[in-house]
């Protein structure tokens, strides 16, 4: 059985993000960028399916302009066996992606795809949900606990307020949450062998989908300053301004 | 003189709000991280202004007061420990940036700015203060300045010496002197400030410096390298050195990272645990990359290196990091006699293979840490107090084992403190490193700055 795991490349989240010029995005050039987190934790579950010998083959795929294919070779050297580039220089929505992964699905003919359950950037977390609708596949989102057998698939999903245990039959889509694993370190041995698997760029355009964006960014502003904080004299005056200034007490 | 007049008279210098006499301020400010000493000061008060120290200096000349000046003490000899009823001089109120001049790319600081603000205020001028360690969040710059404080990247950046352009200093004697004013090139006599520059608080008070900054770095990517030799280690960094921006080099050993992991509570980096490892941090590019993977893994195949793990992100690279950094913090709950020696760096392996002969020979129920600078030529190596021993009878049976373990630093040209500075734990020592027409000469220096020996006495050597 095939897995494909969908990766998205975002700005490291450890960076400090700044917003343009022009309100138009974030800054992104000179920004140290990343593995979307949640997806890392996808591509580890896939890995860990597969040592288990409960699937054959983990492929990743990812949407984006060359820069992705460093994103990919990651997920090689994690220990994924082969990676797809979809090229393209625009930016997607959710829809548009979940478009795409649903023809990559037909094409590498996989039976299970995981995601994060959303991107750190846009934080839509839509595509997931999206791509199971697509696909007319039975969805597990937020899973902090993956066990499969044959082709049944009991998922631990974190919902509000506790964990809903849920039993999907195969093929089936999943979205990763935090708790679910915590990703291996990619080791020399391993980064070595990722230059020489297996990495396929399809074009965008060569996809039988409409480019036509369906969302459009307006403006993207960055939030209000935060004001500085004051110096109380006394304990009395803390409980004056908590009272009628901050509003915080009766 | 009792503490009662002290705090009168130091309140008409410095108004009463400035001192604190209270208990609990006389244990926290007289005390660093040394764990085996108990501080007894009359007082710590806290100088706003150079002048304020002036005048400071001149009342303690008056009344024979010594003074301990004391920073963010995070030292481990007990250089800022004052134990003898010393009035603690703080730079607490004294942490301001006072200026910065972007064309010569300096700053003017107060002796009390923190190192960690001073690294932050450099990359907010897309500058770099490269004096880095893991107690950067608490320590000063004038204590680093009077440490000579080295840290994780003295092998590409050198020491806090290097970075210090100028110095306002409060001599013993209590003359101001600015020396070298920030000049980059100063041929006129004795460089009077590189004799403060790591004089523990015994000739005088660094009242203000000049540090220059330096460029940013590009970005550094760390990997894990696991080895099964620590005679190797040498040679790894030789073969990278060649051809690589090399900017830190730092080693540990397995029971290191056992204590880390248990501490931290985090799972083991490797599949399979090494009894070494190595934190090797590069300047990155794509070329640099190339280079990387290219020489480990021909160290891999070579079975110098077992295995190797590299930061892909920045939340790995900050965790590989504090596998490093919290190997202190892990270890200061069992009391460890702490070593902290440098020979050249080419001697390391054979010195470290005697010096576990020694120990295992004579002390064989001790368990030994092991980490340190291999690019410096600095090991810290700890000795853990087994839980059976009591405090003071450990560190008994450790003075012992240290004159064995520096007369090997002595017999290989080594020093007994490359980093942490002598203060009063390792003066007893001094001779190992240093013969007596040495330390002849170093007492006429302090006499000369500080003729009534007001300032922290009997620090680096007793009074004589």
């Amino acid at each position: 059985m095939k897995v494909l795991v969908a990766i998205k490349r975002v700005i490291d989240p450890y960076v400090k993000i700044r917003v343009k010029q022009d309100h138009s995005g974030v800054e992104t050039q000179n920004v140290k960028m990343a593995m979307n987190p949640f997806d890392e934790i996808a591509v580890e579950e896939a890995i860990r399916l597969k040592e288990k010998g409960l699937v054959e083959e983990v492929i990743v795929v990812s949407i984006g302009d060359k820069s992705v294919q460093e994103t990919l070779r990651t997920g090689l050297a994690l220990g994924a066996d082969s990676a797809i580039h979809v090229e393209t220089d625009q930016l997607f929505s959710s829809l548009l992606i979940a478009k795409i992964l649903k023809q990559m699905v037909q094409k590498t003919g996989s039976q299970l795809i995981i995601l994060g359950k959303q991107a750190i950037d846009s934080d839509n977390a839509q595509t997931g949900s999206m791509l199971a609708a697509l696909l007319e596949w039975p969805l597990a989102s937020f899973a902090s606990k993956i066990m499969l057998q044959g082709d049944k698939c009991q998922v631990t999903c974190e919902v509000d307020g506790g964990l809903q245990t849920v039993e999907l039959t195969l093929p089936a889509v999943i979205t990763t949450d935090l708790r679910l694993n915590t990703p291996r370190y990619a080791s020399l041995p391993n980064i070595m062998k990722a230059k020489t698997k297996p990495l396929t760029v399809i074009p965008f355009n060569s996809f039988d989908i409409s480019p036509n964006m369906d969302m459009h960014t307006i403006d993207v502003s960055p939030p209000p300053v935060r004001k500085a904080g004051i110096k109380v004299a006394s304990v009395q005056e803390l409980v004056e301004k908590l009272r009628h200034e901050a509003k915080v007490l009766l | 003189m009792n503490t009662e007049t002290i705090a009168e008279e130091l309140s008409s210098l410095v108004g009463n709000k400035n001192i604190l006499i209270d208990y609990d301020s006389r244990m926290i400010y007289a005390k660093d991280r040394t764990q085996n000493l108990i501080p007894d000061p009359s007082l710590i008060v806290f100088p706003r202004s150079e002048s304020q120290i002036i005048s400071i200096v001149q009342w303690a000349n008056h009344t024979r007061t010594a003074l301990v000046p004391s920073g963010g003490r995070t030292g481990y000899s007990g250089g800022a420990v004052a134990q003898s009823k010393e009035v603690v001089v703080s730079f607490d109120k004294m942490n301001h940036i006072l200026a910065y001049n972007s064309e010569d790319q300096t700053v003017r600081c107060q002796p009390g700015v923190i190192t960690k603000n001073l690294q932050n205020f450099a990359l907010e001028n897309n500058l770099y203060y490269p004096v880095d360690f893991a107690s950067s969040g608490s320590s000063q710059i004038g204590g680093n300045i009077a440490t000579n404080a080295g840290g994780i990247k003295v092998i590409r950046y050198g020491l806090t010496r290097n970075w210090v352009y100028g110095l306002n200093v409060v001599t013993g004697n209590g003359d101001l002197l600015h020396l070298n004013k920030g000049l980059i090139k100063n041929a006129s006599g004795y460089d009077l400030r590189h004799l403060f520059i790591g004089s523990e608080g015994t000739l005088g008070i660094i009242t203000e410096a000049i540090i220059k900054l330096s460029t940013l770095p590009s970005e550094s990517k760390v990997a894990l390298l696991g080895v099964q030799e620590k005679n190797t280690m040498v040679e790894i960094l030789n073969i990278y050195r060649k051809d690589l921006q090399v900017t830190a080099f730092e080693f540990f050993s397995e029971a290191a990272l056992k204590h880390v992991m248990c501490e931290s509570n985090i799972s083991h980096p490797f599949k399979r645990a090494m009894p070494f490892y190595i934190l090797l941090e590069y300047e990155s590019s794509e070329f640099n990359d190339e280079v990387f993977l290219g020489l480990t893994e021909s160290c891999i195949n070579s079975s110098s290196i077992n295995d190797a793990i590299i930061s892909q992100n920045m939340a790995q690279y900050k965790y590989l990091w504090s596998l490093r950094e919290n190997i202190s913090m892990s270890l200061s709950k069992y009391l460890p006699y702490k070593y902290d020696i440098s020979v050249m760096p080419s001697k390391i392996p054979v010195f470290i293979e005697e010096i576990e002969d020694l120990l295992n020979k004579t002390y064989p129920d001790f368990e030994i840490i092991w980490f340190g600078h291999i690019g410096d030529g600095n090991l810290h190596l700890n000795i853990l107090k087994p839980v059976e021993l009591k405090g003071s009878e450990f560190f008994e049976i450790c003075d012992e084992m240290s004159d064995a373990i520096y007369s090997l630093v002595n017999y290989y040209n080594g020093s007994i403190s490359a980093e942490h500075g002598i203060g009063l734990l390792k003066k007893k020592f001094l001779r190992y490193t240093k013969n007596d027409v040495e330390i002849g000469y170093m007492r006429e220096i302090k006499k000369i700055f500080d003729k009534n020996n007001i300032m922290n006495p009997g620090k680096i050597f007793d009074d004589s």
